[in-house]
């Protein structure tokens, strides 16, 4: 069978939401047991003492995307059926800045504060009341920000095809990006003093 | 006797996967949901789309001439808008299920000790309004636009990372206090 | 602990390499043979010649109408506003850019809907959206709306209120005909295209496409 499955029409559509919720739950479950319940451990990113979320988060996009890769060349799916967020530039770079000051303020992303509503954290479960008015919010005032949000539009473009070299060659220099962040985290980890949370 | 002092360890609330091997999980997590669905995990989807359902609720007239709550109300069925509230569902019984096994479960507010519960909670609040807002800009957060969009070589995916990931350090360290 | 880690980094590094090697597929994409067929067999990319009338009179900004016919032909005459690409073209830059917009509902027509819809097939093919056919080409529009068939009196309101639209319509473009007359030269030469169309017809009996 070539995946995408559900867009190819090999599961029933009943079955949608049955699986969305086991595949969430794995995504939770794996969230909270690498500790992205914690904000503070999350931050430690950000301050040196605890490089979890470097970790977890390249490790991971590495693995889904060697796996597509793969997957795609033995023919199990076809990549270019996958849905590629479109790059609207300005967009995501102004977004970005925004969430990136959210992040630094609140400690989680929507994700992470999800896993930790669910171990009862309280200041994540007021991060997601924020985050349900700061949506609130754009969407009310989206004629103010309409420009921005539609600006810098490239389509669905694909990073390598914008830098010129083939996938897997791009593939390759993340790999070995991550692996340098990686070690280069595990030494400043030894130097910074440890946090106790 | 070691064996039990070595279980109560893994179950006091200390224990976290080894990151490589999380990351690996759920690596794998996210292939088998582009495999699946084609698409990848989201979890600020599931929240707009709380907020535009409920909006269109109370008020559908006014949703019908919005610019930006028109692109997602569904006339007839769009499934993957629900798709991501279910997915979200799973998120936290996943979540509740990973504290459970590993003894995380408590009420507590999470804070340095440098600063107060309240001053934790505002910034927590307005943390998250950012995060609402900068999210819908970038039609994605960390899950939706960095991560998903990574795994299948996104451009909006990448830039979105550094922007968030770059920024954060900047902020950090203006509120170095928070935290450490 | 080290040597596993650096055990997987090597796996890791072997898999990127094995990624570099493997043959890159074709940077075209294309809709499957099986999708193709499903988007083949499914009629709503025919829009009716009356639905593209109301909204060429409405001038609905959203509409971009393709002539797919010879140059020679779309100087004779082509419906209003639309533009030419002949089929031949359909790859040319012009073309590509004037099929790229985004937000535009892009209608191929030719004198009947065949070489309207080889166009549409190759477009889909490369994974083109918003694209339509108008059912019945040039022909049929012009059989519809220019030429007076009144209903029968016993036909059902329907058909009549269908009647006076094109009327309505008829009196549309005739009258916009009339108007343009010593605007300029390019809509003189369509609207003589207009009382020429006699000869378009024939043309496409001897199989236009």
């Amino acid at each position: 069978m070539t995946g995408p499955l559900i867009p190819m029409g090999y599961i029933p559509e009943a079955w949608n939401n049955v699986i969305a919720v086991l595949l969430g739950a794995g995504f939770g479950f794996t969230l909270e047991a690498s500790g992205f319940s914690s904000s503070r451990k999350i931050m430690g990113t950000f301050y040196g003492y605890d490089f979890v979320v470097l970790r977890v988060f390249f490790t991971a996009a590495i693995t889904a995307l060697v796996g597509l890769m793969y997957f795609d060349y033995l023919g199990w799916a076809d990549f270019s059926m996958m849905y590629v967020l479109p790059t609207y530039l300005t967009a995501a770079i102004v977004g970005g800045i925004i969430m990136g000051m959210g992040f630094a303020m609140g400690g989680y992303c929507p994700g992470t504060s999800f896993c930790a509503i669910a171990i009862g954290k309280i200041d994540a479960l007021v991060f997601t009341t924020g985050l349900l008015i700061g949506i609130f919010a754009f969407s009310e005032a989206f004629p103010l920000v309409e420009k921005i949000y539609e600006s810098g539009n490239l389509g669905s473009i694909k990073v390598s095809d914008s830098l010129g070299i083939s996938d897997g060659v791009f593939t390759f220099i993340l790999i070995i990006v991550a692996l340098g962040m990686f070690f280069g985290a595990t030494l400043v980890e030894r130097k910074v003093k440890k946090v106790e949370y | 006797m070691e064996k039990s002092s070595e279980k109560s360890n893994w179950r006091n609330g200390t224990f976290y996967l080894n990151p490589y091997l999380g990351g690996m999980f759920l690596g794998l997590v996210l292939l088998a949901t582009f495999y699946i669905t084609g698409r990848g995990l989201g979890a600020s989807g599931a929240v707009k789309n709380t907020v535009v359902t409920a909006v269109h609720t109370i008020a559908p007239r006014h949703t019908e001439n919005s610019h930006y709550y028109n692109k997602f109300i569904s006339t007839d069925t769009q499934p993957m808008n629900n798709w991501l509230v279910f997915e979200v569902l799973g998120v936290l019984a996943g979540a509740l299920l990973s504290g459970i096994l590993y003894g995380r479960l408590n009420f507590k507010t999470e804070h340095s000790p440098k600063i107060t519960t309240k001053k934790r909670l505002i910034f927590a609040f307005s943390g998250g309004i950012l995060f609402g807002i900068g999210s819908q800009l970038a039609r994605g957060c960390t899950s939706g636009a960095a991560l998903s969009g990574m795994a299948v070589l996104s451009a909006a995916g990448f830039i979105t990372m550094m922007a968030i990931f770059g920024t954060a350090y900047i902020f950090a360290y203006v509120f170095r206090k928070n935290w450490i | 602990m080290n040597k596993q880690y650096l055990l997987l980094s090597a796996i890791l590094i072997l898999a990127g390499i094995g990624l570099m090697l493997t043959p890159k597929k074709s940077a075209v994409k294309e809709l499957n043979p099986e999708q193709l067929l499903l988007a083949v067999d499914d009629p709503s990319r025919f829009l009716s010649t009356d639905l593209i009338t109301e909204r060429i009179i409405k001038k609905d900004p959203s509409l971009l109408l393709i002539d797919v016919r010879p140059a020679e032909q779309y100087k004779v005459f082509s419906l209003q506003g639309a533009v030419n690409i002949p089929l031949s073209l359909l790859f040319s830059e012009e073309a590509k850019t004037l099929l790229g917009q985004e937000g535009k509902e892009k209608v191929f027509f030719s004198n009947d809907d065949i070489l309207a819809d080889q166009a549409w097939q190759i477009c889909k093919r490369i994974k083109m959206n918003d694209i339509f056919v108008m059912k019945g080409g040039v022909n049929f529009w012009f059989n519809t709306i220019m030429k007076d068939n009144p209903p029968n009196v016993t036909d059902d309101s329907k058909a009549q209120d269908l009647y006076t639209f094109r009327k309505a319509a008829r009196q549309y473009f005739m009258g916009n005909t009339n108007q343009s007359q010593g605007n300029s030269s390019e809509s003189e030469g369509k609207k003589e295209g207009v009382n020429v169309v006699k000869k378009t017809t024939s043309k496409s009996s001897g199989g236009g496409c």
